[in-house]
């Protein structure tokens, strides 16, 4: 795959690709890694300084527009022109925000970054900071992640004695700081509204929107919000340039990512691939290829309606038009692989507990869809009880879900189950019929 | 009377403390320290009781309610003291397909509680709890602040034997993915 002879060079869209570099995640797992002592002995901070010392504000905003990064938080808006809908300086406090809640099924790139990497999240917020103009970031953290919360603490120590985060920082008149906010086991509060109003001290419903934060965020003033791998993507985009980022990845679909897989497979984890790269490769080059049969594969967490796993979408290249050609999402990039010997119904059930369980209740599709009727509905099938009409019931619920609920958390649910329904309605017929599941419970734990 | 002790204040003698929490905030958003206050009861005490959510609203100038009301909406939060040791399952997709489901039985049968209970002496108590964020490492088991990846059922009943003699072992670290293919140590980036 060497660059064509004449020409433009080809995309990478593949780490067999020789020209392919890991970035993000290259100190993952690295013994100390998450010290400052070894971020700035591994080329730490130099993003940062060229961004602050020697950028103006619209070169970073233009950088990040060219380099083509959208969200890695899930829905996959384009960085740079979020960062430039912020308001003009008029005095007022701004905010920028990261998005560390991280707990869509499926998930855990964030957790491994802020663990091993925390000064690359600090770098890539104090990039983001100088391109808004904010001088207070926040980073809200799921309550679970008491490793990353203690190295981030402990990071954020660091940099400000070392004079990486206070005021005048790289001797120009811009000033930030950093504090941490645990959260407290609520999916909701991922989604940015709810996020802010938990940051607030608030009960952490959703908000409706407009108002976006650029115009009303935290305490109503002009706030940014981004995804952890967001920001430590910018870092590499400031340091490399905007032309090495979209020299990776598709059309619509910039840069390289960090991949999730776990489920039935060799070497389940998180790997760095360029954006394009197809989920076999991922299954089967760099996760080691699946430990049991597998009959589906959720493509970017559970809210991510599921594929089959065949041939002809394992070669799909993981970006966002392909899979929304496919009628799913790329979300956060978190595949699991579904054994063929797991009932479909009860994995399902499994997925639609946890969106009942996290539902806040707010509105009602989502308070009587997703949190009553749905998962009473599965558990009625899963104890044999299933009758003609059940499954024509289920199908009509989820499609009066689509699109009523006031934020995407009933979506997330009804989406998944209607690709179920799609793709394994003989498994569900069977239950019905049967008052069993094709597959039956067995153990999964190892000895 | 004899309630007296415990009912000094918990914040009374962490001056230091409490400027701290505050002094995250700025002076117009003063509420948001709602979680973290909450955060440190909790850490003590394993659950907030209702004087502590009166002291908490006293310091913030807010209604015990409503402190009540956003500590509601959290699952973190206990109005009822969990155990010395909080047994959290996770039960979410991945760790299921990966022997949760058995663990939380194992662990039933072994404490002699369900999920949501505690047991008798104060000890344990048991929770089944949604996606980690561990996927990679699944099945997980998370004890107090601690997670345990990839729990074996020979991992578990060691794990349990250390803590009924008193002691929370250090975790073995798991990461997966990048971090166990050999190529790691020779990929690319310019550190210069
Ligand atoms: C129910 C729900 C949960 C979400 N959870 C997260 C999350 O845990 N982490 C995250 O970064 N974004 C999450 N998002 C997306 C955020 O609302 C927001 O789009 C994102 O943080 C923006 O960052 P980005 O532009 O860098 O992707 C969630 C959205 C919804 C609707
Ligand atoms: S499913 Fe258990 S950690 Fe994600």
């Amino acid at each position: 795959m060497s660059d064509a002879v004449m020409g433009e060079p080809t995309p990478i869209i593949s780490r067999k690709d020789p020209r392919y570099q890991v970035t993000m995640y290259r100190h993952v797992g690295v013994d100390g890694a998450w010290t400052l002592d070894y971020y700035s002995s591994h080329g730490g901070y130099r993003a940062a300084k060229k961004a602050i010392a020697d950028m103006g504000v619209p070169d970073v905003i233009a950088e990040m527009k060219a380099s083509g990064l959208r969200g890695r938080g899930g829905a996959g808006f384009p960085t740079g022109v979020k960062w430039s809908f912020m308001p003009p300086v008029d005095g007022r406090q701004r905010f920028i925000v990261c998005n560390a809640d991280e707990s869509e099924p499926g998930s855990f790139k964030d957790r491994y970054v802020m663990e091993d990497d925390p000064h690359q999240l600090i770098e890539g917020m104090l990039i983001a900071g100088y391109a808004i103009q904010a001088s207070i970031g926040f980073i809200y953290i799921r309550g679970e992640y008491h490793l990353a919360y203690e190295r981030l603490l402990q990071a954020i120590r660091e940099a400000r004695e070392a004079g990486y985060l206070g005021s005048n920082l790289f001797d120009t008149d811009f000033s930030f700081d950093l504090v941490v906010h645990r959260g407290a086991g609520a999916y909701i509060c991922g989604e940015e509204t709810a996020l802010m109003n938990s940051l607030e001290g608030l009960r952490g419903n959703p908000r409706l929107k407009p108002p976006f934060p650029a115009q009303a965020g935290v305490y109503g003033l002009p706030t940014t919000i981004n995804n952890v791998t967001s920001f430590a993507s910018a870092v590499h985009i400031i340091d490399k340039g905007a032309a090495w980022f979209s020299a990776m990845g598709t059309e619509d679909s910039k840069g390289t990512k960090l991949y999730q897989i776990s489920g039935p497979v060799a070497r389940p984890g998180v790997y760095e691939l360029p954006m394009g790269t197809t989920f076999r490769e991922l299954i089967f080059d760099w996760g080691g290829g699946p430990s049991m049969e597998i009959k589906a594969f959720i493509p970017g967490g559970t809210s991510t309606p599921m594929l089959p796993f065949s041939d002809e979408y394992l070669d799909t290249p993981m970006d966002y038009g392909s899979l929304a050609k496919l009628g799913t999402m790329l979300g956060t990039g978190g595949v699991i692989l579904i054994p063929k010997e797991k009932c479909m119904v009860d994995a399902m059930y499994n997925i639609v507990r946890f969106y009942a369980h996290e539902s806040c209740g707010k509105c009602t599709p989502c308070r009587e869809g997703v949190s009553t009727w749905l998962p009473k509905m599965y558990q009625k099938l899963l104890a044999g009880l299933g009758e003609p009409g059940d499954l024509e019931l289920m199908e009509e619920m989820v499609t009066n879900m689509r699109g009523t609920a006031f934020c995407p958390l009933a979506d997330a649910c009804a989406m998944p189950v209607q690709a179920s329904f799609k793709h394994f309605r003989p498994e569900y017929e069977y239950l019905v019929e049967h008052g069993e599941p094709m597959y039956p419970k067995r153990s999964w734990w190892q000895e | 009377m004899i309630e007296l002790e415990t009912v000094k204040p918990f914040f009374t003698d962490k001056d230091e403390l409490l400027d701290e929490i505050l002094g995250r905030y700025p002076e117009y958003g003063r509420r948001s320290a709602i979680m973290p206050l909450l955060w440190e009861v909790q850490r003590a005490e394993r659950h907030v009781s209702e004087a502590r959510i009166e002291e908490i609203a006293e310091i913030l100038g807010m209604h015990a309610t409503e402190v009540k009301g956003v500590m509601s909406f959290y699952s973190t939060y206990h109005e009822q003291p969990v155990g010395e040791y909080h047994l959290q399952v996770c039960s979410t997709l991945s760790c299921s397909l990966a022997g949760a489901d058995e663990m939380t039985d194992f662990l039933v049968e072994e404490l002699g509680i369900v999920n949501g209970e505690t047991d008798a002496e104060g000890r344990f108590s048991l929770q089944k709890v949604e996606c980690l964020g561990s996927c990679g490492t699944a099945p997980v088991l998370q004890v107090n602040d601690t997670y345990f990846e990839r729990v074996t059922r020979t991992r578990c009943v060691q794990l349990l034997q250390a803590l009924r003699s008193g002691e929370l072992p250090e975790p073995w670290r798991e990461r997966g993915g990048d971090n166990v293919s050999a190529e790691k140590a020779t990929l690319g980036g310019d550190d210069a």
